[in-house]
């Protein structure tokens, strides 16, 4: 695995960020994913900087960052970057430009209309993927746990986030990618999303609450080999306490799996390397000692 | 459309035209043609073939290179082409097979290509729910057939886009943001599954096209698409990105409460054609849907291509001789009055 750290690492573009897929040119989600899982590492420092410099780089004045500069509607990856900021000096300004503009953004909501309709209540605040649309659960999954990882722990919109994403839980478990109900008819889950709504969620909320999505997640898991899936169901796991004894064969199995479906993207990797290096779901990855270069898998859940 | 009788143009009357319809438009009445098309030029027509297949074990290829032959796309049409197929991934659920383009048929859409000189074929999909786009491949058994044909797959959600103006102007959008991949190809194909849809009544190769949009710009499920309103878009991007050519999986297809929740019917058919709209009219017929009651459709009528009966010749068989009335459900107000009379 350390080889595959040095893969994304090998990536920095002159410009300091990273691309998705190796050689394209640099983008935000990608940069922001290279920075989260180098900056668990030590000897890394560098190479995090010129990321984060880049980030600041592109950075709007209103504080958001979006996936391209021509689109700037696309404010999701601002959380990213909050992450990848994180606490490392000189960075703090921009992550708190940040901070400020992702607690004022939210997404389009309206009145709870007829529930035969639409199941869920449309009027609880979250966060968008796309600035004036609606909010759903992935973006809102993401800004709650940037914010709690740069040290807001409790805010109005923290709560409301997670009364949304509760209200967007499935009657059976799991979480589709937002709608819970259309025209009485229960949506199917969906292991992705699930898995970072159970990450965002973990620490405050009764486990009462969540555990037919855990349920659903463990169900799911002996089958899910794809590093989007299996990322996210190993950190929303994780984050309850149920990270498997088998995620370093289950993450070396998805690497390899590479062979089949061509080299990974870049976030992709990194997701993969979280899950495996954070000891209780995302949030602890940014709280847990830095890894040494003898350190192993097991080693750095401690 | 590039293989269309007529190029695009906006549906929006001039002055000029509204005062010349108001001059002679009271006493016109010529049978078949609305007093629109008299006013804007010549009536659009196109051909779809309807090739009956029971099954998924039929030959399929044999099918789609039977159709293409039927329709006038010899080798010389294909000669060097490169090819983007894109089928309906949505959200696949390995329960649920029937919400997608049946691997199969991708299968048999590549061979029939490659058999006719294209150049290379590239599968591309941009799941409108899901973000995880290579478990989507595994879950709908395509993710088996591309690494077994060595046909490389796109992940159009994540892709680079290359911005063009909206020619549609059906939504609030002056651009439209397609992904890198269609500089990359000649000929886009829209291998839509023939299904009813709970907001647009039916979704075929035209809605199908949503998935070409990255999600990464438009956001999981195609958020911006659906505040602009789903039929208003469907026409923006047809418009601009002047598919050219669509194939349509019943063979088994979804009625009642799709595209994700319906329930499997056999319809036994695939169908195909250069033109977009005459082909999703031919399959709403086969549906027992009157297409110019399916919104984006009958907007799209004389503008992007034909629906009406007589303006579509039809190849192989009859949309008669395998009708199959798909299901509509009383309580979702986007299949009210939409059956065949």
């Amino acid at each position: 695995m350390l080889s595959t750290l040095a893969t994304i690492q090998d990536q920095q573009l002159a410009n300091g960020g990273f691309p998705y897929q190796s050689g394209e040119q640099a983008r935000l989600d990608s940069t922001s994913w290279a920075v989260i899982v180098m900056s668990a590492f030590e000897g890394t420092d560098e190479s995090c900087a010129r990321g984060r410099s880049y980030l600041r780089s592109q950075q709007a004045a209103d504080g958001h960052l979006s996936i391209s500069a021509d689109q700037p509607r696309a404010s999701w990856p601002t959380p990213l970057a909050i992450m990848a900021w994180g606490r490392a000096p000189h960075f703090h300004q921009a992550r708190d430009l940040a901070l400020n503009f992702l607690l004022d953004f939210s997404g389009f909501h309206y009145p709870k209309g007829d529930t035969s309709i639409l199941g869920h209540d449309s009027s609880i605040i979250g966060w968008p993927w796309i600035a004036g649309t609606h909010s759903w659960v992935i973006p809102t999954a993401m800004a709650i746990t940037a914010l709690q990882v740069s040290g807001i722990m409790h805010h109005q919109r923290i709560s409301q986030g997670m009364s949304m994403l509760l209200d967007r839980q499935l009657p059976h478990g799991g979480w589709n990618s937002g709608n819970t109900l259309v025209f009485g008819k229960e949506l199917l889950p969906l292991p992705e999303c699930t898995g970072i709504a159970l990450q965002a969620l973990a620490g405050n909320t009764e486990k009462h609450l969540i555990v037919h999505s855990l349920t659903y997640l463990l169900d799911q898991l002996p089958r899910l080999r794809t590093p989007i899936s299996l990322g996210w169901a190993l950190l929303g796991l994780g984050a309850w306490g149920l990270k498997p004894e088998q995620t370093e064969d289950m993450i070396n199995e998805s690497l390899h799996l590479q062979k089949r479906h061509g080299p990974y993207s870049l976030p992709s990797l990194a997701l993969l390397l979280c899950a495996a290096w954070a000891p209780q779901g995302f949030h602890s990855f940014f709280t847990a000692p830095l890894i040494t270069s003898s350190s192993t898998l097991r080693g750095a859940k401690t | 459309m590039p293989h269309s009788t007529q190029d695009i143009e906006n549906p929006t009357i001039s002055r000029r035209e509204l005062l010349r319809a108001t001059l002679i438009g009271g006493g016109l009445a010529l049978s078949g043609f609305s007093l629109l098309q008299w006013i804007k030029g010549p009536l659009l027509t196109a051909s779809t073939f309807i090739g009956k297949a029971n099954d998924y074990q039929m030959d399929i290829a044999h099918i789609i290179r039977h159709g293409l032959q039927e329709l006038g796309i010899t080798r010389t049409v294909l000669t060097e082409k490169r090819i983007l197929l894109k089928p309906n991934l949505v959200e696949p659920h390995r329960s649920s097979p029937h919400i997608n383009t049946h691997p199969l048929v991708v299968r048999g859409a590549i061979e029939a290509f490659l058999s006719l000189g294209a150049a290379s074929v590239v599968v591309g999909e941009g799941p409108g729910h899901r973000h995880d786009t290579l478990l989507v491949l595994e879950e709908s058994g395509l993710g088996d057939v591309l690494y077994e044909d060595r046909i490389p797959f796109r992940d159009l959600n994540m892709m680079e886009g290359i911005s063009v103006p909206n020619l549609g102007k059906q939504t609030r959008l002056t651009t439209l943001t397609f992904p890198r991949v269609v500089q990359e190809v000649d000929w886009i194909v829209s291998m839509a599954k023939m299904k009813t849809h709970h907001w647009a009544g039916a979704t075929l190769s035209m809605k199908n096209l949503f998935g070409m949009m990255p999600g990464i710009f438009y956001g999981w499920p195609k958020n911006v698409l659906h505040q602009e309103g789903i039929p208003q878009s469907i026409l923006d991007i047809n418009a601009s990105l002047k598919p050219h050519f669509a194939i349509i999986d019943g063979i088994t297809g979804m009625e009642g409460d799709g595209p994700i929740m319906g329930t499997p019917i056999d319809a036994g058919v695939i169908v195909m054609g250069q033109n977009l709209p005459a082909v999703d009219a031919t399959c709403c017929r086969i549906m027992g849907i009157d297409p110019s009651r399916i919104p984006y459709l009958k907007i799209a009528d004389q503008w992007l291509g034909p629906i009406q009966e007589l303006a579509i010749e039809q190849r192989g068989e009859s949309w008669r001789s395998v009708q199959v009335p798909f299901a509509l459900e009383p309580e979702i107000p986007a299949h009210h009055d939409l059956r065949l009379g």
